[in-house]
């Protein structure tokens, strides 16, 4: 198993309760693995099970090359931010991880070296000694990543870890994610609502629909399986409406109509290049083409149709 | 193991709950000091009886404080969401109960320190000081031990921290119910053994035996029967089961 994660047709089960079915996935080394899917899809299950919190009813799985059963040994090659983390409100930054670094076997002087060195890195340098209750929802996420770098993990696992964070907020941990990634050589797997951010950090996505796979590949792949018809819209000058929706009724494969606004034609695209046809037929009726946009082609669209198909 | 340990008494003892539940201890033992001092100086109480029923109420609290610091432990970390944390480090499960186990009986020594003087107090100028301590200790830690870890094989277990704290005290109060009983009760081989087979009672009767009737520690060691053995049982089921059950959920399957 060279993958950084590996796993074999994991199952977990609750009783009657199937919370993941037939798991199966490879991360590679330094890439950002976005883990999608709507709420109760099984992610967070899954990170559990790969994480050796919970122990899989069925099927393997390997993490930096160690076999689910050495749970441990996975343990000491990991980092992990759970989803809704709590932390002890009487520690300061500094302290909560100095107590982590020791759990994972550093003498005082490393784990002071390495707390203070991962506070900075995360921006938390200069509130090292306050105490946690005074940390913003966004610091604490911060010192949970802080936290699951604390042993020089080879993957990393982040479970929501954008959740309840105002946009910047957002903006700061995504970065975070890909210098772990980048710097650090680490695998991540992420999971996340953030589909736009999943677009922009992750190599590849995982997503998981009622505890299966739905689709996994790169972004790219994802969204290219997006279930046609896709649609998009056209933006003329609002006196030449009509005479591109004459252009366009000539078009087979394309059905257009006025959109809401003055010059604002939506089309509904049989095929998935007709689109093409579509801009081209426009300009060539010499009618002066303002924007357009294919809608349809982004993981979102991805996700929707195949979170909602399943 | 080091490292859990000194967590756990640090959380508990540098701005947690110890010092303050020591001190509200201490208010208790002041109390009950003055009231029984007031009692031996009216002649309702004998000098040995004062400090008998101080020792008790001693062993008796700082006991429950070890069995509630100890039902808080598992089921109130998951409650505040720092369990999963500690439960992806590499540390065994083993270690995590026994810093768990150590922190909370750490309450009941320092309630037995905040005692001394009070038993010292009352106790001087008859030679009872010493025998007191000496069995506070032995019987205190006994029940302590006990009760912490039953305390935290409840914690374990727990589907939530208000479940682990509500079947804790309730175990508590049914073992503390037979010390209320009339003596009329106490009597004959089946209320005899009832006692001895309580090892509240029993711990107490011990305590009763060697403070107010100046037996030999030797004497009645038969009592010290049932706290030895529930310490011992209780103690190691608790590491076991912490070792083996310690997880993310409560409840029977985790």
């Amino acid at each position: 198993m060279s993958a950084a994660v590996e796993a074999r047709a994991v199952e977990k089960r609750y009783g009657s309760l199937v919370a993941v079915v037939d798991l199966s996935f490879e991360a590679e080394a330094g890439e950002i693995l976005g883990v999608l899917g709507p709420n109760g899809a099984g992610k967070t299950t899954a990170i559990r099970v790969l994480t050796t919190i919970l122990e899989p009813s069925s099927g393997s799985f390997a993490v930096a090359g160690v076999p689910h059963s050495r749970p441990a040994e996975i343990r000491s090659r990991i980092g992990v931010l759970p989803e809704s983390a709590g932390y002890p409100e009487r520690q300061t930054g500094e302290e909560y991880l100095r107590y982590h670094a020791r759990l994972y076997g550093r003498n005082r002087d490393d784990a002071r070296a390495a707390a203070r060195s991962l506070l900075n890195e995360v921006g938390l340098g200069e509130r090292s000694r306050s105490l946690i209750s005074t940390y913003s929802r966004g610091m604490r996420q911060r010192l949970g990543i802080a936290r699951a770098l604390v042993n020089e993990p080879q993957v990393v696992f982040l479970d929501e870890p954008t959740l309840g964070l105002d946009p910047a907020g957002q903006r700061q941990i995504l970065d975070t994610v890909r210098r772990i990634a980048a710097e650090r050589g680490a695998t991540v797997l992420l999971s996340t609502h953030l589909l736009a951010e999943v677009e922009e950090t992750c190599s590849r996505v995982l997503i998981l629909n009622r505890g299966r796979v739905a689709a996994q590949g790169t972004v790219a792949e994802v969204a290219a399986r997006a279930a046609a018809p896709r649609s998009g819209w056209l933006r003329v000058p609002p006196e030449e409406t009509e005479p591109a929706l004459r252009a366009l009724a000539a078009l087979e494969g394309v059905e257009a109509a006025a959109g809401g606004q003055p010059g604002l034609i939506t089309v509904r695209l049989k095929e998935g290049d007709s689109m093409n046809a579509a801009v081209r037929a426009v300009v060539d009726a010499g009618i002066p083409l303002l924007s357009s946009e294919l809608e349809g082609a982004r993981l979102s669209d991805a996700f929707l149709a195949m979170t909602k198909a399943a | 193991m080091r490292v859990v340990t000194a967590q756990e008494l640090r959380d508990l003892w540098l701005g947690g709950r110890g010092l303050v539940l020591t001190f509200a201890f201490s208010l208790l033992l002041s109390v009950i000091a003055y009231l029984v001092a007031t009692n031996q100086a009216l002649n309702f109480l004998e000098h040995r009886e004062t400090v008998n029923l101080l020792l008790q109420v001693a062993i008796a609290v700082g006991a429950l404080l070890a069995l509630l610091a100890a039902a808080d432990t598992i089921s109130g970390e998951r409650e505040r969401g720092t369990l999963e944390s500690l439960l992806l480090t590499p540390v065994p499960r083993l270690e995590i109960s026994v810093g768990k186990l150590v922190g909370s009986l750490s309450l009941w020594l320092a309630a037995f320190l905040v005692t001394i003087p009070y038993v010292w107090f009352l106790g001087r100028g008859v030679g009872l000081v010493g025998p007191a301590l000496a069995t506070g200790i032995v019987v205190g830690t006994l029940l302590a031990v006990f009760l912490a870890s039953l305390g935290l094989l409840i914690s374990v277990f727990a589907t939530s921290n208000r479940v682990s704290l509500s079947l804790a005290l309730l175990v508590l109060l049914a073992l503390f119910v037979p010390t209320q009983l009339p003596s009329s009760a106490q009597q004959g081989w089946a209320g005899g053994l009832f006692l001895r087979a309580n090892p509240i009672t029993a711990g107490e009767h011990y305590v009763g035996k060697v403070v107010t009737n100046a037996h030999g520690w030797s004497q009645d060691l038969s009592w010290l029967l049932s706290p030895l053995l529930c310490a011992v049982v209780f103690g190691t089921a608790a590491l076991i089961v912490g070792a083996r059950f310690v997880r993310l959920g409560g409840g029977a399957t985790g």
